[in-house]
């Protein structure tokens, strides 16, 4: 373990990155690989150096931190910088290795690097770890989501969403251009959408409230939900009962 | 509560001449009128005129004592009939020794007409009671009156005082940080910049300024917050001036403008990797000054959820000062933002 860390930044102003590369200099634990002015570039150069830690910053122009996080292949330790925001700090005190509020002193950057030298090994509470923070949004819920295919970023606004379907590890996005692949869990979904505005109907399906047509009983106890666009989805009991709850009949 | 005239000389003086004259009066129509001899006119007439309205005056100090929304009324009326009558006991003994004093023949005639004197002690005591509940109704109304318009004043103050800018802690902090990074690499930019942020932060607390200052005043200290901002975001932030001389010496509320801009700034500039134009324009326009603030923004960048509270406040204040919230109207131009303040002239 005698190796440098492989260090990447991430931070949209230029004063805050030139800060902390001045305070890496010379640090002999970790060496500099590169440095990112925004989310987009954030998660490329990430997957492409493959760094041991990032320095991030969470609110940055295109996509947030918090976003990133849900598009990296690679998962390095994470260090967020941040001066205020108050559903990050929540974030951090749960899962982040450590996090530093700007202004911050090198005295207190170093204490974070150590903790990060300290735990790696750990392999799998790191993973575990970070699956976990990239389940975290900085709003209770979600106004957009962004997903990656191969080399591209896309931005979906939550209204254009029809439906969710699970697979896997994966979510299948249905929306009105089409359909697009997500790793991440129902779960996240579930908790992340306004329950005023989509229902979980069964262990595989999020649906939008207003894209409902009809609700058909097609057997004895089973249902299923038509949408506006035709598409026939499976209810369970208890998305039934969710149904019944949400719509009220 | 303060006797309603006791208290006051002139009023005290009113009061007595008042019943002076009724007094006066009643002795002519008796002595002349009805023939009776001016002994017992005088009499009659100080004991009912004079006598009764310098113990009546003490009654308010009764119905300090029994107010009306305190108790029941059965309880009232036995109240004021109890004092009524130790009213009347102590009256007429005090007319007794007058008229003994007086003339001590007339004393059995007294006598004769006592029932009346009785009667006409209740009936003077209801009067009084009548008249102080009134005069104490109408005080503690116009005290009432006086104190909800100086709570309304208090409270519009206090209202005015919260909505006004406060700063905001993530500007703050960045700004801290721009600093902290500044002081390593270029010491006297990070002085300079101390100090703009110390100027623009003490303009920013002095709450007791005057409401309304000019617009130029305003516009220096936008301009240090710009500057300040430009530090951190540097080309990104491109801020453009239309303003036209006549609104130079405009009087708006103050620190109306900035919450405009730190608006444009976060939700068009911070979002951006571009340079961003925040233009600002002022101008006259039928009794107004129309000031309107723009910026373009990326459509699928962080939603704005309804009104932020920095617009809503503009919004509170503009109420609280022109009586009109209608003053501030918003665009959402999908890729700008458009934010128009109508500020009477006048």
């Amino acid at each position: 373990m005698n190796e440098k860390l492989n260090v990447l930044l991430v931070d949209d102003e230029e004063l805050a990155r030139d800060l902390l590369k001045s305070y890496l200099k010379g640090h002999e634990k970790v060496q500099l690989i590169g440095e990112c002015e925004n989310g987009f570039e954030g998660v490329q150069k990430i997957n492409e150096l493959k760094p041991d830690l990032v320095f991030l910053d969470i609110q940055m122009p295109k996509i947030t931190g918090f976003e990133m996080l849900q598009l990296l292949d690679h998962k390095p330790e994470i260090i967020f910088t941040t001066a205020y925001d108050q559903y990050a700090l929540k974030a951090f005190e749960i899962n982040a290795i450590d996090y530093l509020l700007k202004p911050f002193s090198k005295e207190r950057m170093c204490a974070a690097i150590d903790k990060v030298v300290e735990r790696r090994g750990q392999a799998q509470e790191q993973s575990q770890r970070i699956s976990r923070l990239s389940e975290y949004a900085d709003e209770e819920y979600l106004d957009r989501v962004v997903v990656k295919d191969r080399h591209r970023i896309h931005i979906i606004p939550i209204e254009q969403i029809r439906y969710i379907e699970s697979m896997d590890d994966y979510v299948l996005i249905y929306t009105d251009e089409g359909r697009q692949m997500k790793q991440n869990t129902m779960k996240f979904f579930e908790s992340h959408l306004d329950p005023h505005e989509f229902i979980r109907i069964h262990r595989s399906y999020i649906v939008r409230v207003s894209q409902i047509e009809e609700i058909q009983q097609y057997e004895k106890e089973s249902y299923v939900v038509i949408l506006k666009d035709k598409t026939k989805l499976k209810v369970s009991k208890s998305g039934y009962k969710n149904l019944k709850e949400a719509l009220d009949f | 509560m303060k006797h309603p005239f006791l208290n006051n000389r002139l009023l005290s003086i009113y009061y007595i001449v008042f019943w002076l004259v009724i007094g006066v009066l009643n002795f002519l129509i008796q002595a002349f009128w009805y023939d009776i001899s001016y002994h017992l006119a005088v009499i009659d007439s100080f004991v009912i005129f004079i006598l009764y309205p310098i113990m009546g005056s003490s009654i308010w100090f009764i119905i300090q004592y029994n107010r009306l929304d305190e108790n029941d009324w059965l309880k009232n009326i036995l109240f004021h009939f109890v004092a009524a009558s130790i009213m009347n006991a102590i009256w007429l003994y005090l007319s007794y020794i007058f008229i003994k004093m007086v003339e001590q023949s007339h004393v059995n005639f007294i006598w004769g007409s006592l029932p009346s004197k009785v009667l006409t002690g209740y009936l003077l005591y209801a009067g009084y009671v009548v008249f102080f509940y009134a005069v104490n109704y109408y005080n503690s109304l116009r005290d009432r009156i006086k104190r909800e318009a100086e709570m309304k004043m208090l409270v519009r103050d206090a209202e005015l005082n919260a909505l006004k800018s406060q700063i905001n802690p993530h500007f703050l902090f960045n700004s801290l940080n721009s600093i902290s990074s500044l002081t390593m690499s270029s010491p006297e930019k990070a002085q300079e910049m101390v100090i703009n942020l110390s100027s623009f932060m003490r303009y920013s607390l002095q709450h007791n300024r005057e409401e309304k200052v000019a617009l130029r005043d305003e516009l220096d200290h936008i301009k240090l917050y710009l500057g300040i901002e430009k530090i951190r975001f540097g080309k990104k932030l491109n801020p453009v001036f239309r303003v036209s001389e006549e609104c130079l010496n405009a009087r708006i509320p103050n620190m109306i403008l900035q919450p405009l801009f730190e608006n444009a700034i976060k939700y068009g500039v911070y979002e951006a990797t571009e340079p961003v134009d925040v233009v600002m324009s002022c101008e006259p326009a039928q009794g107004f000054f129309r000031i309107s603030i723009e910026n373009e923004y990326d459509p699928k960048s962080k939603k704005h959820k309804g009104e932020g509270i920095g617009l809503r406040n503009i919004r509170q204040r503009l109420a609280l000062i022109y009586g009109n919230p209608g003053l501030l109207q918003v665009s959402d131009l999908k890729t700008r933002f458009k934010v128009e303040l109508m500020l009477p002239q006048k």
